[in-house]
């Protein structure tokens, strides 16, 4: 035997060390000691597992233990978050919470609170206005407050009385006078007020000592975000939305809860899971529902009771409001047991708002039906569209009212139906003078730092589009130079 | 080869004239009658000799076209004859009146925001976003308008001549300018390659400009503020967790201060470098 195979002899057996056979002896087979079966596995990962010192590939057999240099660039693992993670719906309260105050900013002093006929009276148009603070909480109570308002920034929550405004409020106090509902649509551009018009009016029935009822979005209806069940024994079948309707009770409740103690049941409701007698308060009906199996009922019960005629002495008048209309104008996203999509006039709650405002119900002591559209966050509803541009036209005697297209097959009936004789309000721009009275307020706020002369409201008013509010605020409040 | 530009190139195009110009021979009246094709009513040019016999002119002078507006211009033309200027720029032909000169910069499209709040917004920006920047920034100046005032603390002073801490809320711009400039470094330590001996670096500290310490700020503030967790969602989390740090910089209570103190210390430390014979003239 040759040295060096005896060396050899003394090394421990290992299949990657080289083996120094002549090169006659190549082709042939591996001694059998040496011989590795083959590497069985369904993945590239498993098969690199199985034979960890065969990675440098080639004779390196040798993995060195411990700390290895790293040359090159790798791949950061991931840092594991400390800490626990939000709570379910946390961090979306955050985002939508409301503050309604600012203590940084200078309290206004010729500031007054609005009285109970502030909104209607002509004299007030031009003119900044604080809401008082029961108000205040029953706003926030029926959710008519957004984020995205400035609320925030001022001392008090104050609204700027425009020209529609007063408009509004007249058309609604005079169907209340005569014990009719007004049935209304106030539309527009983007940023231009709608949702705040429909605050004004809330504000208006709250101050009046009215009933509201405000849906404060259209969409949490319709996109399916919020549990659905059939009524039993309904034909064509309607959906009830438990968890919503039970959360609109207690919205109601608390929005209402002066007013609701006052008024009393006229007949019994014996279906109902708290045996309701005739002469019972409705606050107490609305405390009825504590879980949301009965909130369809309840509501039903209270909605009922509130709608009854007859003896309608101690009817208050009611003011139905929604925002957000185009997402109650088209089919829902929800499935029924067919798996087909459910018009959005099928769920129980959008059908009694389409039923009231497309003229079906009458309040005994007369009231309001308000809808606003949304144009930010708003499917398109091509017959929405066009019955509001008709009934628009309509109003204004234009020679041209718009007509369908009759190559296209996206209307929908039952959406013209609902819209047929509504009113329309459009909402524009301001006038220099209201723009005038707003931009007073935020520099008496301290809130707009600069002069508030002619120039400097026409700077504003012409930046943002003609007086559009929204604008506005973005051109001086909120802005990188302030 | 371009045209040589000198004087004497343009003698070339001189010539001198020793007659006087040919007079041009005037168009009878008869030429000068001719209308368009369409005006049947031309006729003969008035001139003022002769064309009507004098005893056909009038008399008495024509009366003077009077109104408010030839008053106007005769009184600005009586002006004129006493040496006075007629018309004041400032008020006539202008709705509001003429900008005053020099323009201030905030009117200038380039200069319109405080010098700090260009500069920050610059580095808040990502993937060249600068609209998003400056929603982020707006929304950062409208959280510290809104936050309640800082508690100051004195181990860590703020700029001399700070307005005290109630009056800053109403002011973000000052807010968020004092609190950068506050934390920013006065030098930073410059390395020259192995001049310390041994292949180290010899630190030497070197004065930075307003803008660079403002940078060097703000980006120790958003190194602290890249590793903060948020807490809403939306839009609202970077700029929020960015103003949560700058009132935390002007209470005392940030990090940045340290990184501040941190840097000073080196430079004082290593201010003997500043006269080492390998860096004299490189500095």
């Amino acid at each position: 035997m040759s040295a060096p195979n005896c060396l050899r002899g003394l090394v421990r057996p290992s299949a990657t060390i080289p083996i120094s056979a002549p090169r006659s002896a190549a082709p042939r087979a591996a001694p059998i000691g040496l011989a590795r079966p083959a590497p069985f596995s369904t993945t590239a990962l498993n098969a690199r597992r199985q034979d960890p010192n065969q990675q440098g590939g080639g004779g390196k057999g040798h993995v060195r233990q411990g700390k290895k240099l790293k040359l090159g660039k790798f791949k950061k693992t991931a840092v594991e978050s400390k800490g626990k993670p939000p709570l379910p719906g946390e961090r979306r309260a955050y985002r939508k919470r409301i503050t309604l105050s600012n203590d940084n900013a200078i309290p206004v002093p010729w500031l007054k609170d609005i009285g109970a006929d502030g909104l209607a009276n002509a004299q007030n148009i031009a003119r900044v206005l604080a809401l008082p603070e029961e108000v205040q909480d029953q706003l926030r109570a029926s959710e008519a407050f957004k984020p995205t308002q400035c609320w925030g920034m001022f001392r008090k929550p104050s609204l700027l009385v425009r020209k529609e405004s007063v408009d509004l409020m007249n058309r609604i106090q005079t169907s209340v006078d005569n014990k009719q509902t007004l049935r209304l649509v106030v539309t527009g551009d983007k940023v231009t007020g709608k949702s705040m018009m429909l605050l004004q009016a809330q504000a208006h029935a709250f101050l009046n000592n009215w009933i509201v009822i405000h849906v404060p979005e259209g969409q949490e209806l319709t996109t399916a975000c919020t549990e659905y069940a059939p009524i039993p024994n309904t034909d064509p079948v309607q959906y009830m939305q438990p968890v919503y309707i039970l959360k609109l009770l207690q919205s109601i409740k608390r929005a209402n809860e002066k007013i609701l103690a006052k008024t009393y049941t006229m007949t019994g409701h014996p279906e109902l899971p708290q045996n309701i007698t005739p002469n019972t308060p409705l606050l107490a009906l609305c405390n009825a529902a504590k879980e949301p199996d009965s909130a369809w009922p309840v509501f039903q019960a209270l909605w009922n009771e509130l709608t009854a005629h007859g003896t309608a002495a101690n009817r208050p008048p009611i003011l139905l409001s929604l925002d957000g209309l185009a997402h109650v104008m088209r089919v829902s996203d929800y499935r029924s047991p067919a798996f087909e999509r459910i018009h959005s006039h099928d769920l129980a709650l959008v059908r009694l708002f389409t039923d009231t405002l497309g003229g079906a119900v009458q309040f005994p002591a007369g009231g309001a039906v308000l809808a606003a559209t949304s144009r930010n966050n708003a499917p398109r509803s091509p017959s929405m569209e066009l019955s509001l541009a008709q009934r628009e036209a309509e109003q204004a005697k234009r020679e041209e009212v718009p007509q369908k297209d009759p190559f296209f097959r996206g209307y929908d009936d039952r959406v013209e139906a609902v819209l047929r004789s509504v009113q329309v309000i459009r909402l524009g721009g301001v006038s220099k003078l209201e723009a005038r009275a707003l931009m007073e307020y935020w520099a008496a706020s301290g809130m707009l730092r600069a002069t508030v002369d002619e120039k400097a409201v026409t700077e504003k008013w012409t930046l943002a589009g003609s007086g559009v509010l929204g604008e506005m605020e973005r051109a001086a409040l909120l802005t990188m130079r302030i | 080869m371009p045209p040589r530009l000198n004087i004497w190139s343009a003698y070339r195009a001189l010539s001198v004239r020793t007659r006087a110009f040919a007079q041009a021979t005037q168009p009878g009246p008869a030429a000068q009658t001719r209308g368009l094709a369409d005006n049947t009513t031309s006729r003969f040019p008035p001139s003022a000799s002769g064309a009507l016999p004098p005893s056909m002119l009038p008399e008495s002078e024509p009366l003077a076209y009077t109104s408010k507006e030839n008053e106007a211009a005769l009184n600005q033309l009586r002006m004129i004859e006493y040496g006075l200027s007629p018309l004041d720029p400032s008020v006539e032909g202008h709705k509001y009146g003429l900008p005053e000169l020099p323009l201030p910069s905030q009117k200038h499209a380039k200069h319109r925001y405080d010098a700090v709040i260009t500069q920050v917004t610059k580095l808040l920006m990502r993937d060249g976003k600068l609209a998003k920047a400056q929603r982020d920034m707006a929304m950062i100046l409208n959280y510290l308008r809104t936050s309640p005032p800082p508690k100051l603390d004195p181990a860590k002073p703020l700029l001399p001549g700070a307005p005290p801490a109630h009056h800053l809320p109403l002011d973000p711009v000052l807010y968020l300018g004092l609190a950068i400039d506050s934390v920013a470094p006065l030098i930073r330590m410059r390395g020259f390659k192995g001049l310390a001996g041994g292949g180290k670096s010899l630190e030497v500290p070197m004065p930075l400009r307003a803008r660079q310490r403002r940078r060097t700020a703000f980006q120790w503030i958003l190194d602290v503020v890249n590793k903060r967790k948020s807490k809403g969602s939306g839009r609202n989390m970077f700029p929020h967790r960015v103003a949560e740090e700058i009132v935390a910089v002007v209470e005392g209570r940030s990090t940045v201060w340290d990184k501040r103190l941190q840097v000073h210390k080196a430079g004082t430390s290593n201010r003997a470098n500043l006269t080492h014979s390998g860096i004299k003239g490189m500095i």
